[in-house]
């Protein structure tokens, strides 16, 4: 299972099956650079696995005014 | 993914420009475009000082971290708007980030000048945000008049920049298409303004203050209506997405083939500047725009019962 944290709408999520980045950006309807993907102290590119127990923040960058 | 310099795993994908980088080559990256922006548009100029626009959002701190990096003589203005809980908090992210990396900071409290935004919104007949956008430009002027810096800079971003130019253009403004762009030259007693992250989408902002660690405010203002030119900014993502390279290439063509032919035919407008009879800053207005705010809160204030 991981758990995807969404910002700035600080909203939780977690997902059973999980594969690769670029599929979970999909699952949230968001384009490459629509957000940052973070874990931990790194962000992550579309190809990046996910792994069992991963915690990942979603960072939308389109500023809100 | 690996980085396309230094082939380390990347960190920030960019399909607008066909690469991905690794934080060390994107940092190198970042650093380069603000330097190509400042060098092809004249933005600052050797010994200038640099007045730098801290709402305490991403661009904003990025862009003062970034110049203040390239040797630049930089100093921080936040304007306190005097909105409860949100202006608190957006003053102290902008204080923390300037005393952690050693930056000089100007703070001005509206409060102090009679002009807290809650009483333009209350007292005032006019969408809040127009007046406090031009309260907060009238700052950003006088602080630089008054204490001498020749440059203003704003951290606007590519995304911003499109997104007004797209809207100007949807109106055919040619007022605003015969000067739009990262550079204003200084005139009538007004201070140079520049944008030296017009080349940065704002997804490459958000990855510069993520990797370099900075605290951003992100609560959005209690009075914003949601984003300015929301719609837009989804359009061009769309866009952008389909044909990567869009956005700077309709703003890099704009400035030179669209803007050129803009300036040529907008006339000087009429009306003659000389200093506010109040504040000094320039107006074609003898009492300028905001002085005349401040006096009309003041008049309402002082007749209402509520704060008597
Ligand atoms: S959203 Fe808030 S801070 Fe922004 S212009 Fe409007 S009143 Fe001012
Ligand atoms: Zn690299
Ligand atoms: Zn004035």
């Amino acid at each position: 299972m991981i758990t995807v944290f969404i910002e700035p709408d600080n909203e939780t999520l977690t997902f059973e099956r999980h594969n690769t980045v670029l599929m979970l950006q999909r699952k949230l309807n968001l384009r490459v650079n629509d957000a940052l993907v973070i874990r931990g102290d790194k962000l992550l590119t579309p190809d990046c696995q996910l792994k069992d127990g991963d915690e990942i923040r979603i960072r939308k960058v389109m500023s809100t005014g | 993914m690996k980085c396309r310099k230094c082939k380390a795993p990347a960190e920030v994908p960019l399909p607008s420009h066909n690469t991905a980088f690794c934080r060390d080559c994107f940092a190198a990256y970042f650093t380069g475009q603000v330097e190509k922006s400042i060098r092809r548009h004249g933005l600052i100029n050797p010994g200038e000082r640099v007045l730098v626009a801290l709402s305490g959002g991403k661009d904003s701190l990025g862009l003062m971290l970034e110049l203040s990096r390239m040797g630049f003589d930089v100093t921080g203005l936040h304007v306190d708007l005097g909105i409860p809980v949100s202006s608190l908090a957006a003053r102290a992210k902008v204080e923390g980030f300037c005393t952690l990396h050693g930056l000089k900071l100007r703070v001005v409290e509206l409060a102090k000048h009679g002009l807290p935004i809650p009483d333009v919104k209350k007292y005032i007949n006019r969408p809040v945000c127009s007046a406090c956008g031009k309260i907060k430009r009238h700052w950003f002027n006088r602080v630089a008049l008054e204490e001498g810096f020749q440059v203003l800079a704003t951290g606007h971003n590519l995304d911003d920049e499109v997104a007004r130019l797209f809207a100007n253009t949807l109106r055919w403004d040619a007022g605003y298409l015969s000067d739009q762009g990262p550079c204003l030259d200084a005139e009538n007693g007004f201070a140079r303004k520049i944008k030296p992250l017009y080349r940065l989408t704002e997804f490459e902002t958000a990855c510069y203050a993520f990797l370099n660690g900075i605290e951003i405010h992100t609560a959005p203002c209690p009075y914003s209506s949601g984003a300015s030119f929301t719609g837009h900014k989804e359009l061009w993502a769309r866009l952008e997405y389909t044909s990567p390279g869009t956005k700077i290439a309709f703003y890099d063509g704009f400035l030179k083939r669209g803007r050129p032919a803009f300036a040529q035919v907008e006339q000087e407008s009429g009306a003659p500047v000389a200093p506010c009879e109040s504040c000094g800053s320039p107006t074609s207005t003898g009492t300028c725009g905001v002085c005349r705010l401040g006096i009309a809160v003041a008049e309402r204030r002082a007749a209402d019962p509520d704060r008597q």
